[in-house]
């Protein structure tokens, strides 16, 4: 929006009379003052408007490449400028004239010699009494060195935009408080906003409860206690689009303080389709995990058959022949009748044992059991198994309570449960209209901690209900009916239970319980 | 109406000798077959009721001393349910039957009754016997290869690949057969077809 205001213009100032003290201008003391701005590198010059005519110090010639110090027409330096920055001078000028009031301008010259050189030009207008600009002065330096600086960072700001624009992570810089104060191209993409909507915003907004109500007191305690949590050590967490979905993201962050303030760089990648790999690959390797130990059950069966059947053989040895005793009426037999029924109890324990064994064998796998914080499994698990959750329109929400923190499980074997669960969630909402998910976490009065995961399906008929976590029952048309078997023993081996119910709103809730880790524990678990 | 029993497992060997008692029968306890062979030459009457999977002399080299020594005592040999392949190896090694665990009292007295009759009265021709041999030739060509490869201990899947057909349509013929045969169980026809020398 520059004026276009020609220099020519200024070469017709209004014709006045130059008042006769105008002459003395430059006295004793000026010409001093003006000899130490020559060595110190400023050049003054000053630019009689009646007269038309320029008056340059030493300096000020040598810094704009002018060959005569007095007497010259402006147009002389208007020449020596850079052709791009000409008109550019002229309006500014033009400008301070009319208003008559001052410039500060930084332009180019081309020397001679070809060479083009910055500089910083300031200039102020004096008027008479009735308010007529007579005369224009100033100084020149050159910021040759300072505009070099200049264009090599914005040269270096611009390959660092370049690079952040076009890394496929989402990069989000943040103060203090949380607020955004950038939001790249990549972040736009993955959450759905545009930068402009979300700058000063609250970045907890791209956050699923609980974090989202959460988040402004993790930066507090961050500050207060510089416990890291998340900053450089990255962690998979959920992030919430504007659509109201949620998706896996790995997140890293940076710190930056610039003066007093802190600035949170994160660095956002988003992992749904490494993950939806991934998690066809873990369905694959738990499968083969299973049906490894299948496998291996196939190839114990004729043993464990044949284990199983000796004392079930007994009991049938047993019972018919305490049939036989009592069908020939002999009141002297009963004391053996009593005991064989005695022998037939305890080889009905044994057969329970070896039930056990078989049991233990199916859900045997390298456990290894540490504190662990319940959100985090929980968040990881979701992580995983609400891959395409979005594509199903499947809306997820988090509830956590503070005092369900820490559990002592093994994380692989107590996720595999969570994944499961929240997957036939997912699985049981396809054909609703409703389609959300909840998962909410709260200690009991017993000391568990319970994990609820609750859907809007069509729920489970209760004739279903019973047998859901018996082997090989299935309500789905691919499935194999193991998962919830083999959670439930996943369950029960870390001191725990799984069960459904009912939501009375529709749809099925199904409960896990895990032992809490005592409060001393917990810390560890961070 | 003497019966040896012969098991590693303690309960079993007990409620053998709980049930067979109440049967009537008398009854010798035996924990492995090795007692059992050392007294072999002094046992002279009774049967011997063995189970197969037993530590160190099993029930078929039991089996086959007992067949080898002079006094060959009938031999009953206890299997598994539905373990097809383990029965028609005790029939060929000359088990007088089998019986499978757990056991059906009426069937496993009525057993042990024929096989102590089978000591005094040697080798009594069984009607069944020749009545198996006539409708064994009334099968078809694959209602034959099916029941062979069932004898044989295979499993309807193992048969379908074998005779590049269908599991279904195995099961058909299999149905088939077994009507055919008149045989009640699978033992039952395993039974026949080692006496009639086809297994």
């Amino acid at each position: 929006m520059r004026l276009r205001v020609s220099l020519a213009a200024m070469n017709r100032p209004e014709p006045i009379s130059l008042p006769s003290d105008q002459a003395g201008i430059i006295g004793q003391g000026e010409s001093e003052l003006r000899r130490t701005l020559d060595n110190a590198g400023i050049g003054t010059w000053s630019w009689d408007l009646v007269a038309g005519k320029i008056s340059l110090s030493k300096t000020c010639a040598e810094l704009m490449g002018a060959t005569k110090l007095d007497g010259e027409h402006p147009e002389v330096l208007q020449n020596l400028i850079h052709p791009d920055d000409r008109e550019m001078r002229a309006n500014a000028i033009q400008h301070a004239i009319e208003r008559g009031d001052a410039y500060d301008i930084d332009y180019r010259v081309v020397r001679p010699d070809g060479q083009v050189c910055w500089l910083r030009s300031r200039g102020r207008v004096q008027s008479d009494a009735s308010g007529h600009p007579l005369l224009l002065r100033g100084v020149v330096l050159n910021i040759d060195a300072r505009k070099q600086a200049e264009d090599e960072l914005r040269a270096r700001q611009e390959h660092l935009r370049s690079i952040l624009d076009t890394v496929p992570e989402g990069m989000i810089v943040i103060d203090e408080h949380g607020i955004m104060v950038s939001f790249s191209p990549t972040a736009e993409r993955l959450f759905g906003y545009m930068a402009e909507e979300v700058i000063g915003r609250n970045i907890k907004m791209l956050m699923p409860e609980p974090d989202q109500s959460r988040h402004d007191s993790y930066l507090r305690r961050y500050q207060e206690t510089g416990e890291k949590r998340i900053i450089g050590i990255g962690r998979l967490v959920t992030g919430l689009r504007r659509n109201g979905s949620v998706f896996p993201m790995e997140l890293s962050v940076g710190e930056m303080r610039s003066g007093d303030r802190v600035f949170y760089t994160g660095f956002i990648n988003d992992v749904s389709e490494r993950q939806a790999t991934q998690v066809r690959l873990r369905e694959i390797q738990a499968e083969l995990v299973h049906m490894s130990r299948l496998t291996a059950m196939g190839e114990m069966a004729s043993t464990l058959a044949h284990e199983l059947n000796q004392p079930l053989a007994a009991i049938s040895n047993y019972m018919k022949g305490c049939k036989r005793l009592l069908e020939q009426g002999d009141r002297n037999a009963l004391p053996k009748i009593s005991e064989a029924l005695e022998k037939s109890a305890e080889q009905a324990i044994r057969a329970g044992q070896i039930i056990r064994r078989l049991r233990d064998f199916v859900s045997r796998g390298e456990t290894e059991k540490r504190f662990e914080r319940v959100a985090q499994l929980i968040e990881e698990a979701s992580a995983l198994a609400l891959v395409g959750g979005r594509e199903r329109g499947v809306i997820t929400r988090f509830e956590f309570d503070h005092q369900a923190q820490s559990v002592m499980v093994d994380r692989v074997q107590v996720q595999q449960i969570l994944v499961n669960l929240l997957r036939n969630a997912m699985d049981a909402m396809q054909s609703s209209s409703r389609r959300e998910l909840t998962v909410a976490a709260r200690s009991n009065s017993e000391g568990m901690v319970e994990i609820v995961v609750s859907d809007t399906g069509p729920g489970i008929a209760e004739e279903v209900a019973d047998k859901l976590f018996q082997p090989f029952v299935t309500t789905k048309p691919s499935g194999m009916g193991v998962g919830l078997s083999i959670s439930r023993t996943i369950a029960e081996a870390h001191g725990g239970n799984l069960w459904v119910e009912s939501n009375p709103a529709g749809g099925a809730s199904f409960h896990l319980t895990l032992p809490a880790a005592e409060n001393g524990a917990a810390a560890y678990a961070e | 109406m003497l019966v040896h029993v012969v098991d590693d497992d303690d309960a079993m060997r007990e409620s053998l000798e709980f049930l067979l008692g109440s049967a009537g029968f008398s009854v010798r306890l035996y924990d492995s077959a090795k007692p059992l062979l050392d007294a072999l030459d002094s046992i002279a009457s009774g049967c011997i009721l063995t189970d197969v999977r037993m530590p160190e002399t099993d029930g078929f080299e039991l089996l086959r001393r007992v067949r080898e020594s002079s006094r060959p005592v009938p031999v009953i040999v206890m299997t598994g349910h539905g373990d097809v392949p383990l029965a028609v190896e005790a029939m060929k090694l000359g088990a007088h039957d089998f019986v499978e665990k757990p056991f059906d009292d009426e069937a496993l007295v009525a057993l042990l009754r024929s096989a102590l009759e089978k000591t005094a009265a040697s080798e009594p021709a069984d009607p069944g016997l020749a009545e198996f041999k006539t409708r064994l030739s009334t099968l078809s060509q694959r209602e034959r290869q099916v029941l062979d490869g069932l004898i044989a201990g295979d499993a309807n899947k193992v048969i379908a690949i074998d005779l590049d057909i269908s599991p279904r349509t195995v099961e058909i013929y299999r149905a088939k057969l077994m009507s055919k045969m008149r045989a009640s169980s699978l033992s039952e026809l395993v039974r026949f077809a080692v006496r009639a020398g086809i297994a």
